[in-house]
């Protein structure tokens, strides 16, 4: 194929040349061409291998429904199946063809071709299935995917896109001719508008064809530069350029894509695509239509194209891809492509429609004839050949004689559909219009608007009155533009989807899905098979399943099909085109949302101490909290666990307690609302006190615990689990705002604004007096579950005495830019008393040891306070709290519940592990009834065993009784039921 | 997705939001006797309707004020929003155009977006 530059225009200027590299050789093209205007400026029109039969593959179309030319670009993080026909190149640029090898010109998968006649529709379905399972896991699978598919996966993916949000009146989607006409109405008015359109310029078929020839006795580009400044000065119009709507979604909600780096490379670090997430009142689709294809014999052939697209490859690049390109017709639409090449000195080689005489409009008989152009009419290209490229065609004329023409380019027209992707994914309804044989939007599901073309308006005649119409609901100005075309004015189409072959060969194809590699004698097979319904033939066909959806060939598709099985097209139905109208990367949906946006970390104030200190960390939620601390390299973690354990209960041991949930609770009633939402009664409690207190959910269950401490009865501080915090906060918000909004009372999150330092064990008494001196530590000033305010060194600090480890214990608050310094003083203080940190293993051990739960941990949602054995914290002199009146449901009091219990190996010496089913027998004979659970398990080295705690069914009353943990090899261990404490049961340690 | 029209801070986007289930749910007095059946329902037992269905609503990242509304579960739209103390608006005020989301019809696949 030998293309020709025509005249320069305001995109394209022959001074600015760029340089780009195609499969490692270096070409020209000028700034403003696209990867393939700028391929075929340079004669090169082999751009691919087609997915299955690894056909050579052209440039088919000028836009974003290109099925074939899809390329890697190499120098963009290798991004694969980039669309050749609408990515700019720019200086630098490096691309590579894509499914060949060992190179695009010989490549070794061409030979699929030639067993084509055995991968037909279901091939895979059919073919591997045996003989063993695991012949497609470990052989058939890895082969197909080596030999089929298109571009490779980037290995490195560094492309960031930001998301931005759009709340408007009105959104208008393309900036065509129907879209700078209603924009135009717009221009100020009341309404908040939105223009977006996908190129860098606007004016769709004003830019892309030679169709129109005056607008309001302008020039129609003169007429377009003057309407987009009026557009553009218009205060309430917002326009997004190279902006693809891809999703229409429920309540008129819009996504589209905005590409940052048209025409050049992006610069790393830099935002290269925008994200608009678009809220609209209403609508307005202008999106235009796109022109189909038609089926012959090897209608995939390299210089093969579409007739629009070879005009707007003159209009827009100033390129002709050819010289003398035979045009193949069954409509009008062609019309002006030979209006165009004519103008431009050039001429078609031959000019053929399938429409009778009568049919063709008069006045391309003119230019026809005027200009010596071979005229087939009634008549039909039976097949292109070539080596890689379209070399001859044969036509059967009227008198069913065989032509055969040579051409290096063959335009194809095979009609034009309504773009109506964005308009069925809104739900809206598609009527088939028999005439002009294409779907056409019928009734909108939402306050969706279709102009111009993409409303199935193929002529120009009802331009002002369809726009006038249509926008008469928003009182808008009336629109009175007068066009003067330059070809035919009515859209006229005749039947066909599809001509037959010459010869019939087991290796003839008549392509439907170009993409895909789906013939039409697939879709024969597979209606001979049974896969008449549309929706199975696409799935058993995978006909339109490409990344291009079929957009210049579903319909075609429907036609063959309802010619076959002898229906209606509207009988046929259509599959439904579902979002996203092109494909969207995966970065772009992340939008800032990943790496370290994605979950954000949050450190405790003492974070960067313990990170010097050799702290292994695990995730809390969103904490990181120490979990253990390694005094040097080769310690295990068993080991760090069982010393900071020992040390807290020999020496003295500190814990960061800082991501603990705290939330203060203020207010007149503030005492009537605590006593609401949790299970125990405030009312009593002293000032200056604090309690450990269960939160309930309505069903009674435990949803979370923690310590209230009773400032007044007009003042509470709550500590919650760390995972708790934000469902505490949240609940207790809702109550007062939805239940109780007579209370006056007040919450807020103070967790991030108090770090909490929590220091045990017997020797803690006198590292505290040490570390504040001025504060009178003992048992009669300062009992166990009281708390005081102080201030140490100008810091005002809170301690409360409370205990998770069953060890004398404090609490301490500290003002969290205060936190490090006292922390640092603390480790310093205590280092004679032989005080270490220690994580939340070491915590968790403790504190089973001394039969304290973890919610979370020993319950999961279905467990009551009487199922732990904690009544006693149950205010039953309440009139009411939350979950009360569900602790006496019948289901609620059965004595079979899961109840909490501790469990011991029967011999010291047997492992325990968490998750281990108990049940009674020794013999695991199934079915094997189950009478509950391990919920924490630890070896502990105080007590010289394993221990664990339980919840079995009935378990209360079965302490002091025998039963088995089942392993996972089937063997069971002997355990013995106890009550769930293994330390200090009198509290003796806790209290002195 | 939806712009949701906080009565407190105005119009705003749905991820600002939580949904809180059905609206106008009474909790029980929990000082009176009440059996197991009734609190059981007050728990456990929420409507589910294709159409309009009070709703509650909460401004998670926004005011975090609780609020009702009357939402269209065939279609996700919201048609008022209120708030609490205000009175539930009649349902028969609104319409509820269409039954399912897609428009199809009422028997089948689903996968037909053309009328039959
Ligand atoms: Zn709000």
């Amino acid at each position: 194929m030998k293309s020709i530059n025509l005249k320069e225009n305001q995109f394209i200027q022959f001074h600015q040349k760029i340089s780009f590299k195609f499969d490692g050789v270096k070409y020209f093209g000028y700034k403003g061409d696209t990867i393939a205007s700028a391929l075929l400026r340079n004669n090169i029109n082999l751009v691919g291998r087609s997915f299955k039969y690894h056909r050579p593959r052209g440039i088919y179309t000028c836009g974003i429904e290109e099925p074939n030319a899809l390329v890697q670009i190499i120098s963009e993080y290798s991004e694969p199946n980039t669309r050749a026909t609408i990515k700019k190149i720019y200086e630098g640029m490096e691309i590579e063809s894509q499914n060949r090898w060992p190179s695009l010109e010989n490549d070794f998968g061409r030979i699929n071709n030639l067993f084509s006649p055995i991968f037909t529709a279901g091939f895979y379905y059919k073919t591997f299935m045996g003989p063993h399972k695991k012949f497609w896991k470990n052989l058939y699978e890895p082969l197909i995917r080596r030999a089929a598919g298109l571009g490779k996966p980037p290995k490195d993916f560094k492309g960031i896109s930001n998301h931005i949000h759009h709340n408007v009146d009105v959104t208008i989607i393309g900036g065509g001719l129907n879209g700078l006409l209603a924009a135009k109405s717009f221009i100020n008015s009341n309404y908040d508008v939105l223009l977006i359109d996908f190129e860098e310029q606007l004016g769709g078929i004003i830019n892309n064809s030679n169709k129109i020839s005056l607008i309001d006795n302008k020039e129609p580009k003169v007429w377009l530069k003057e309407t987009i400044q009026e557009i553009e000065d218009s205060k309430n119009i917002k326009i997004l350029k190279n902006t693809l709507v891809t999703t229409y979604n429920y309540i008129n909600h819009l996504v589209a894509i905005e590409d940052r780096f048209v025409g050049s490379k992006p610069i790393e670090g830099k935002v290269n695509s925008t994200l608009h997430k678009i809220r609209t009142g209403h609508t307005i689709l202008c999106n235009g239509h796109i022109e189909r294809f038609l089926s012959f014999q090897n209608n995939d052939l390299p210089g093969i194209m579409l007739s629009s697209s070879f005009e707007k490859y003159m209009c827009r690049y100033g390129l002709a891809p050819s010289k003398e390109p035979v045009i193949f017709s069954n409509n009008s639409n062609s019309n002006s492509l030979v209006y165009s090449l004519i103008k431009a000195g050039l001429k078609p080689k031959a000019y053929i429609d399938s429409r009778s005489g009568e049919g063709i409009e008069p006045n391309l008989f003119d230019l026809i004839r005027k200009n010596d152009v071979p005229l087939y009419t009634n008549s039909q290209i039976k097949g292109a050949f070539g080596n890689k490229k379209i070399e001859k065609i044969l036509v059967e004329d009227s008198s069913g004689a065989l032509n055969e023409i040579k051409c290096d380019c063959l335009c194809l027209s095979g009609g034009i559909n309504p773009d109506v992707h964005l308009f069925t994914q809104s739900k809206g309804l598609l009527d088939w219009d028999e005439k002009d044989l294409t779907y056409k939007p019928s009734k909108p599901f939402q306050p969706t608007i279709t102009l111009g073309s993409a409303s199935g308006q193929f002529n120009f005649d009802n331009l002002n009155s369809d726009v006038n119409e249509k926008l008469k609901t928003f009182k808008v100005k009336k629109l009175d533009v007068k066009l003067e075309l330059n070809t035919n004015t009515k859209y006229h189409i005749e039947k066909l989807w599809e001509v037959s072959p010459q010869k019939k060969s087991l290796w003839a194809k008549s392509f439907i899905d170009l993409q895909n590699d789906v013939t039409t004698k697939d879709i024969r097979q597979a209606i001979t098979e049974g896969f008449d319904r549309i929706e199975h033939l696409k799935r058993y066909t995978t006909n339109s399943m490409g990344t291009d959806q079929g957009k210049i060939s579903s319909i075609n598709a429907l036609g063959i099909v309802s010619d076959l099985l002898d229906k209606k097209v509207n009988e046929v139905g259509t599959t439904i085109y579902r979002p996203p109208y092109a494909p969207l990367s995966f970065s772009a949906i992340a939008g800032r949302n990943c790496y370290e946006f994605y979950d954000p970390e949050r450190k405790s104030p003492i974070h960067s101490w313990h990170l010097k200190n050799g702290a292994i960390f695990e995730d809390v939620g969103q904490w990181k909290r120490p979990w253990y601390f390694q005094i040097n390299k080769d310690e295990s973690m068993h080991d760090a666990v069982q010393r900071e354990s020992k040390n807290v209960r020999e020496n003295a041991g500190i814990l960061d307690g800082s991501t603990l949930g705290k939330i203060e609770i203020k207010g007149e009633d503030a005492l009537e609302f605590m006593n609401l939402i949790y299970t125990n009664s405030f009312t009593k409690m002293k000032q200056g006190s604090a309690r450990y207190a269960l939160m309930l959910g309505e069903d009674g269950m435990v949803k979370d615990d923690g310590i209230i401490c009773k400032i007044s009865d007009q003042h509470f501080i709550a500590t919650t689990t760390t995972g708790g915090a934000a469902t505490v906060l949240g609940c207790m918000e809702e109550y007062a705002q939805t239940e109780w909004p007579n209370l006056k009372v007040f919450m807020n999150s103070i967790t991030e604004q108090y770090a909490t330092f929590n220091i045990s064990g017997p020797k803690t008494r006198e590292i505290m007096k040490k570390a504040f001196p001025n504060i009178n530590f003992s048992n009669e000033e300062f009992p166990f579950m009281t708390f005081q305010f102080h201030e140490f060194n100008g810091i005002p600090i809170r301690i409360l005495r409370a205990s998770f480890t069953g060890e004398l214990g404090y609490e301490i608050y500290i003002p969290s830019n205060s936190a490090p310094k006292i922390w640092d003083n603390i480790q310093s203080v205590g280092k004679e008393f032989g005080l270490a940190p220690y994580g939340t293993e070491a915590m968790h051990l403790l504190r089973a040891e001394k039969g304290y739960i973890i919610v979370g941990q020993d319950t999961d949602g279905s467990i009551t306070p009487i199922d732990l054995g904690l009544s006693w914290m149950i205010g039953k002199s309440k009139k009411d709290f939350l979950g009360k009146r569900s602790l006496t449901r019948s289901d609620t009091i059965r004595k079979d519940r899961k109840q909490l219990v501790g469990i011991i190996p029967s011999n010291k010496a047997d492992k325990l592990e968490e998750g281990q089913h108990i049940i009674l027998d020794k013999e695991i004979k199934s079915p094997v009834p189950m009478l509950g659970h391990i919920t924490s398990c630890y070896y502990s080295s105080t007590l010289g065993h394993d221990f664990a705690l339980a919840v079995i069914k009935n378990g209360h009353s079965m302490i002091g009784t025998k039963a088995y943990a089942s392993t996972s090899s089937m063997i069971t261990t002997g355990v013995d039921i106890v009550k769930p404490v293994f330390y200090d049961e009198d509290n003796k340690r806790l209290v002195s | 997705m939806l712009i949701i029209n906080c009565p407190y801070c105005g119009p705003r986007d749905q991820s600002e939001f939580s949904n809180g289930g059905e609206a106008h749910v009474k909790r029980p007095d929990g000082s009176k006797e009440i059996g197991d059946r009734e609190w059981g329902e007050y728990v456990f037992i929420r409507a589910n309707p294709k159409g309009l269905f009070y709703e509650r609503w909460v401004h998670t990242h926004g005011c975090r004020k609780w609020f009702n509304c009357v939402r269209d579960t065939s279609t996700d739209e919201i048609l008022v929003t209120y708030k609490l103390d205000e009175k539930k608006p009649n349902l028969n005020d609104f319409k509820s155009v269409v039954k399912t989301p897609s428009g199809e019809p009422e028997v089948g696949s689903g996968n037909f977006t053309v009328e039959k």
